[in-house]
């Protein structure tokens, strides 16, 4: 079986190669039936890592310890569904994830494009197929998860595994890596497509039109991915930090940044055929820090809290960004003159502008993550010494680009496209303006004085009232012309252009997490050694420990501590933070206690028993509106579903076509 | 056997107590403490945040903030102390002299660039004034005139 899953990883390594081969020279010398062979060959290698992937997953669930791989990441008593898990817990079996994910990407690029984009998609199929020779390079090379655990020539079989990291056994781990992955992944095809329209020299927006979908579904994985992550993290590190600042968190966060810039300043070329360099130039961004994340969280060139499968594989993915980077840069400085502008820019004050500060602000803000992540690797180098850039130095410079942005976020909506006229602009902010100061002023007679947490709350309003102006103008209008309600009206309203009210929604997300983010100004917390039946204070809450009680399941063995919370001396809530020894790792975990509610979230770890006196020490904490994180992702989801939906009314920009300078080029291939 | 396993786990759990020292995280320890990292290796937090109970490096460094500030130390001079022991990595962000002047003003320069480029690109694709005057001087229309008459009157003939 094991020799099955490894032939089948070389088979596909074998057949991705021939697919870049059979798509390049059947484009070149003009031969259908090659092209039709590559193309069928992404079929192949797909099935072939179903096959592999099948078998890592069947060694998995039944405990063949035979592998190294399975002896490695799980153990006989995990659930049936951690062991599952256990595919991407470590490097290889992770690694396999990147190839089934990018496999099937293309698989349904193909089946997608059978008769559609005849001249990009040998290229198309050349970009995909190239990414994935580079990841099984890995698999089949110094990241097999086939290997056996060997004595001499024979396999040797070991009595149990190691299991899983007990840190990843929470649901949320669950499915945050394949999601994560399935952004990171994804945004491969857009970067095929645009790479497949500059070496054709397509001179429109067709590749912006077949990959709009496919850009908007990846960015949503990638936000969902980066927010599983966050809740995993809120509830499982036992401190409540939902993002520090690490390593990995920032490399998964600046693809998230150029994708959606790319996601704004598309529809600038879309409506305007503008910016066609800057949107090619985004999506490979994109790709490209996908691939720089996976390099920066298994290379260990940064320490990180995260870095779960750090390896030496990091010359593989330098040599392959060196080699994509400067390809692309060579593509894109040939082909200048097919991405000439169509529009021009009429007014500073303007819907176009407003997406370039849009830009220029996401830019900046992935500049300074990535510029604050390997700063102290490029400091070392250059001074000799080492510095640490931590969370304090991230917010500083972070927390008002962000608030910029949140800014823009309810500008740029309302400013007409080509020119914003001044009595445009009263109508439109006068009253946003007015209650974002209101709220301000009355926030800070209240007693808040935490200066971020004041703008954020009032440009939280200001945006809030930006888009219900919007929903209200156009509803209102639609109620009052088909005689119906506004409720109505504002369903009609959505369904013809989805793609605005849709964005919208996503706004409104962004708006209801940045409540959340601002509640961590007034974060409460408090570490005390109690004895049981005795009660302790943090904020409004009356804690009192009433009992330590032992237990085991097949998988680990728990200590729990009963904790009563009152609130004016009414009974509030039970808590049953635990403290978890894991049978195999024999590695402590917390499992935290959180009451959640829309204002607080009471959050308690059980941290350990004093040595002395084996009394309960817990760390009490009080987060304030970090529940409003998880509600905007909730609304960002229904946004980006709205999106998705076709538009009732189609939407046509008439523009002029840019074919290139004649005689320069070759034919226009359509 | 797995009896007697989660028997030995519980007793480890037992042996897992720690001393309640130094956790405690007082105002002046908060304020200084959040100026410097913790260096423990297993995460991003500063000397005031960092929750693992007991850790090896922040522990000791709240203990020792709390002691120099109760003997009338200033902030600055506690700072200084720190960085004199570890170097400056003991700073969780870094100082804004020498070439750790480059880490804050990196952001700003680049976005400043950002917004030249942006101001650039405006001048550049905004729609040209259509001038009043001929783009040409008269002289030279006349000469085109003649040149395109004579050619006309060949066709005539």
């Amino acid at each position: 079986m094991e020799n099955i899953g490894a032939l089948a990883i070389m088979l596909a390594f074998c057949l991705a190669i021939y697919s870049v081969v059979a798509s390049l020279v059947g484009a070149w010398k003009k031969k259908p039936f090659l092209i039709a062979s590559g193309e069928r060959a992404v079929i192949a290698v797909f099935g072939l890592i179903v096959i592999a992937t099948g078998i890592l997953i069947y060694a998995l669930v039944t405990s063949d310890f035979r592998y190294a791989y399975v002896a490695a990441h799980s153990n006989r008593d995990m659930p049936f569904y951690y062991k599952i898990s256990s595919w991407w817990g470590g490097q290889e079996g992770s690694l396999l994830l990147w190839n089934f994910l990018l496999g099937a990407y293309a698989f349904v690029v193909v089946l997608q494009n059978k008769r559609k984009h005849r001249a990009m998609m040998p290229y198309v199929v050349a970009t995909l197929m190239s990414t994935q020779v580079f990841f099984l390079i890995l698999n089949v090379f110094p990241a097999s998860p086939f290997q056996m655990l060997a004595q001499g020539k024979n396999i040797v079989e070991v009595q149990d595994g190691n299991g899983l990291n007990p840190l990843l056994q929470y649901w949320t781990m669950l499915i945050h890596p394949p999601v994560l992955y399935l952004g990171y992944v994804g945004f491969v095809v857009p970067f095929a497509f645009a790479l497949g329209s500059l070496i054709t020299r397509q001179p429109g927006d067709q590749w912006i039109f077949t990959t709009r979908r496919w850009a908007l579904v990846t960015w949503f994985f990638q936000s969902t991915g980066i927010l599983l992550g966050a809740g995993w993290s809120y509830a499982v590190l036992g401190w409540g930090g939902y993002w520090v600042w690490d390593p990995v968190e920032n490399v998964s966060f600046l693809p998230w940044l150029t994708s959606t810039a790319y996601l704004h300043s598309v529809m600038m070329q879309e409506k305007k055929g503008m910016m066609k360099v800057w949107n090619i130039v985004l999506v490979a961004a994109t790709f490209f820090l996908c691939i720089f994340g996976t390099f920066m969280t298994r290379s260990g060139i940064v320490a990180s809290v995260h870095a779960f499968a750090s390896s030496n594989i990091g010359t593989y993915f330098l040599v392959f960004l060196t080699m994509g980077i400067a390809f692309t840069i060579y593509m894109i400085l040939g082909r200048l003159d097919y991405l000439k502008s169509e529009s021009e820019l009429e007014s500073v004050v303007s819907r176009e502008s407003s997406f370039l500060f849009n830009n220029l602000i996401l830019l900046a803000s992935c500049f300074a993550t990535l510029w604050g992540t390997l700063f102290p690797v490029i400091s070392e180098a250059v001074t000799g010494e080492k510095v640490s850039v931590d969370a304090p130095w991230f917010n500083r410079i972070n927390i008002p680009i962000g608030l910029f942005l949140l800014f823009l976020t309810g500008v740029g909506p309302l400013l007409a496209w080509r020119r914003a006229s001044s009595e445009g602009l009263r109508r439109n902010f006068q009253w946003p303006f007015v209650g974002m100061l209101a709220l301000m002023g009355g926030l800070f007679a209240a007693g808040i004085h935490h200066i971020y947490a004041l703008m954020t709350f009032g440009l939280c309003l200001f945006v809030t009232m930006t888009i219900a102006q919007e929903f209200w103008k156009g509803a209102s209008a639609i109620a009052k012309k088909e005689a119906t309600n506004v409720l109505s009206g504002m369903i009609e309203l959505t369904h013809r252009n989805t793609r605005r009210y849709g964005g919208y929604l996503v706004h409104m997300g962004i708006v209801v997490m940045f409540i959340g983010f601002a509640g961590a100004a007034f974060n409460k917390d408090s570490t005390v050694e109690v004895e049981q039946g005795k009660s302790f204070q943090l904020g409004r809450y009356d804690l009192k420990v009433t009992s330590v009680n032992n237990g085991q399941t097949d998988n680990y063995v728990w200590q729990n501590a009963v904790i009563e919370a009152s609130v004016d001396g009414k009974p509030y809530a039970t808590l049953h933070p635990e403290r978890r020894i894991y049978s195999q790792s024999q590695q402590p975990v917390g499992a935290v206690a959180i009451h959640r509610r829309l204002n607080e979230d009471l959050y308690i770890n059980f941290a350990a028993l004093s040595s002395e006196a084996q009394k309960p020490i817990v760390q009490v904490y009080i987060f304030p509106l970090v529940t409003w994180i998880w509600i905007g992702f909730w609304v960002l989801t229904v946004g980006t579903l709205v999106c998705l939906v076709p538009s009732k009314v189609k939407m046509t920009y008439a523009r002029t076509e840019v074919v290139g300078m004649a005689g320069k080029h070759e034919k226009v291939a359509k | 056997m797995k009896k007697w396993r989660n028997s030995l786990l519980l007793i480890l759990m037992a042996g897992l107590s720690v001393a309640q020292t130094g956790d405690m995280v007082q105002p002046e320890v908060r304020r200084i403490g959040d100026r410097l990292a913790c260096l423990c290796g297993s995460c991003k937090n500063t000397v005031a945040t960092c929750q693992m109970l007991g850790c090896h490096y922040t522990s000791p460094a709240r203990a020792r903030i709390s002691a120099m500030s109760k003997a009338g130390v200033s902030d600055e001079a506690i700072v200084d102390d720190f960085v004199k022991r570890e170097g400056k990595k003991a700073l969780a962000a870094p100082a804004a002299e020498g070439f750790g002047l480059a880490a804050w003003l990196a952001t700003p320069v680049v976005a400043l660039a950002g917004l030249g480029f942006i101001g650039w690109f405006i001048r550049r694709s905004r729609k040209p004034v259509v001038s009043a005057a001929p783009a040409m001087a008269e002289a030279d229309v006349a000469k085109y005139q003649q040149a395109a008459e004579r050619e006309l009157s060949r066709f005539d003939e």
